[in-house]
């Protein structure tokens, strides 16, 4: 019995003293006063602000939509060379959204943050099963009035639709002029919307995503 | 005995489990709130006096709400003449006065809001932990902007990129990008004071001024001579904190209250352990009496099953509470006002004691009736039996 109550009291003195141990070990930090929510140390992902508006726009019929996470990792040399520069970080993954009507796949949306020439601008763009744009929108930006306004111009916009990865898309050439002021920031528009076909394109191939579609 | 007593617990390991986990569930709710409130009120008085300020200056309206507003980076709706830091200048108790001029502009298609803060070289008098992650931490000119991290993040921007606001119609250049904080800080745009006071349509008028005082100890005087300035108001940093505290105090004794209660309803079920066992094993007890055990044995015995419970619970208690006690953290971090940035949860020697006492005591004494009652089991009933 004396070895039970030694056992049972030093196993009880011993949890007492982690559990000092452990309050000894609370962390200290400098920052005053912190945010509600913690910051995330990447920059954030872009999110798709206006579904159901962007889904009425691009896919009528739609009625659900499924959210999926391609994982790009493994195709970084292939992406390097179809992008003709080195993938970020944000682009080891990528995000989409599957568009059905009940249960036939209609297409997908994706989005993307860009660097425009005065701010960040955010692009959705609607493909078809064929990943072909059928719509586009920018759904952010902060640029001044008349390159937002060439940005936003239906017809610069509505001759995104039909592109695919392996499409040219040169302004002034494959897709109308944009006044010089707007130059780079339709430069960052077309890079951006081309860099999601094709990490679209090597995600579902990589991923067998594709073949899910009744349409292909 | 203690043997005894153990074997006697294992027998019913079901019932004395849940015991056990009743008298735990109420000590982590004890040691929870406990650590919970030590800890925010520690982390509100460290990062309060880290900032060095003593004194606000903010519009007339609700000074705390207004301060607060101030510190966490929100806007006012009203606004001090500017006259109102030159007076706050002048006062010779004042070591650093530093304006300061928010505004929002809600982009509800981008769901955000772009917050705006004019400040003049003062600030960084009051915001030592400014560093710049990248280009300059202050600006080069009227047109120059410097960047939260998550703001600069979000809006892709470095140092030397153009940066506009489309509301107030200003290109502005990128000066510099300023290291995570865990401020507010880290979500702000920060330009001049002269430029936000032009991009709003505020021409002389600020937010606040926040006051550093060459002797805190001149608190007092200092605060009843900027009362007087027009259209302002004072507010006391350790008002505002005691402000803060009584809020939290009030909702602490709520809980308080909850967890006494939980510690109650577990006390009742070690009691009712104790009684069931004395009852269910009213034979094996008169056979002891009739083996010679005195009353003062048989009370042991029972007494001492229940130190083994409440020794259990009490220890299981506290460990889980330390272990899952930093999780709850980010919990209360979403709920309470002005959360600090430090650990809110701090289980320090002070706050375990006594919690680890009011189990031990609470639960020996639950086991005091079944123990008595067992003690008073006659041996006859075993040869009746």
């Amino acid at each position: 019995m004396s070895k039970l109550l030694i056992l049972g009291g030093g196993a009880f003195l011993l949890a007492i003293g982690a559990l000092v141990w452990r309050s000894s070990q609370a962390p200290a930090t400098e920052r005053p006063f912190e945010i509600k929510n913690v910051p995330p140390q990447a920059a954030p992902l872009c999110p798709w602000r206006e579904p159901e508006a962007d889904l009425k726009r691009f896919f009528p019929n739609a009625t659900r939509y499924e959210v999926e996470t391609l994982i790009l990792s493994g195709s970084r040399g292939e992406l390097a060379e179809r992008l003709g520069r080195i993938p970020t970080g944000d682009e080891n993954a990528l995000r989409l959204y599957r568009v059905f009507q009940e249960t036939e796949l209609l297409g997908c949306v994706m989005t993307q943050r860009v660097k425009g020439e005065y701010g960040a601008i955010e692009l959705v763009l609607g493909l078809d099963t064929r990943k072909r744009i059928c719509g586009m929108r920018l759904q952010r930006m902060r640029e001044p009035e008349p390159v937002a306004h060439a940005l936003e111009n239906s017809e610069w916009l509505g001759s995104f639709t039909g592109k695919d990865a392996a499409s040219a898309w040169k302004i002034g050439v494959d897709l109308p002029e944009v006044p010089t002021e707007a130059r780079v920031s339709a430069e960052a528009v077309v890079h951006g919307a081309r860099s999601l076909l094709v990490l679209l394109e090597v995600g579902d191939r990589e991923t067998g995503l594709a073949s899910k579609s009744p349409h292909h | 005995m203690l043997l005894l007593a153990f074997r006697n617990l294992v027998r019913r390991p079901l019932r004395n489990g849940l015991a056990v986990g009743g008298l735990a569930a109420g000590v982590v709710a004890l040691v929870c709130l406990l650590a919970f409130g030590n800890g925010y009120r520690r982390g509100l008085q460290t990062e309060l006096d880290r900032m060095g300020l003593q004194l606000m200056l903010v519009p007339l309206g609700c000074p705390y709400d207004a301060a607060a507003r101030v510190l966490k980076g929100k806007t006012l709706e009203n606004s001090l003449p500017e006259a109102a830091l030159e007076e706050a200048r002048r006062d010779p108790a004042v070591a650093v006065a530093a304006p300061l001029l928010m505004a929002s502009w809600p982009r509800p298609g981008a769901g955000r809001a772009d917050l705006w803060v004019g400040l003049d070289e003062t600030a960084l008098e009051l915001k030592p932990w400014w560093h710049a992650r990248a280009g300059e931490k202050w600006f080069t000119s009227g047109d120059s902007v410097v960047l939260g991290c998550d703001a600069a993040e979000a809006e892709m921007r470095s140092p030397g990129d153009l940066f506009y606001s489309p509301e107030a119609g200003r290109k502005l250049r990128v000066v510099g990008v300023l290291e995570r904080s865990g401020t507010s800080d880290d979500n702000l745009f920060f330009v001049p004071l002269r430029t936000a006071q032009e991009m709003f349509g505020q021409p002389r008028r600020l937010t606040a001024v926040a006051i550093r005082l060459r002797d805190p100890a001149r608190l007092r005087e200092a605060g009843e001579r900027l009362q007087q300035i027009p259209g302002a108001q004072v507010v006391t940093l350790t008002e505002m904190m005691g402000t803060f505290l009584n809020l939290v105090g009030a909702v602490r004794t709520l809980l308080l209250s909850l967890a006494l209660v939980a510690i109650s309803v577990s006390v009742l079920g070690v009691f009712n352990t104790l009684l069931a066992a004395v009852v269910e094993r009213t034979n094996e007890l008169s056979v002891l009496r009739a083996l010679g055990a005195s009353r003062l044995q048989v009370f042991g015995l029972v007494s001492t099953e229940a130190l083994l419970l409440a020794v259990s619970g009490t220890a299981l208690g506290l460990l889980l509470a330390v272990a899952f006690g930093p999780g709850l953290e980010h919990l209360m971090k979403e709920l309470i006002p002005m959360a600090p940035a430090s650990s809110l949860f701090l289980p320090g020697v002070a706050t375990l004691a006594p919690c680890l006492g009011i189990g031990l005591v609470t639960s020996l004494a639950a086991g005091v009736y079944p123990a008595w009652r067992a003690g008073r089991v006659q041996p006859a009933t075993a040869l009746n039996s």
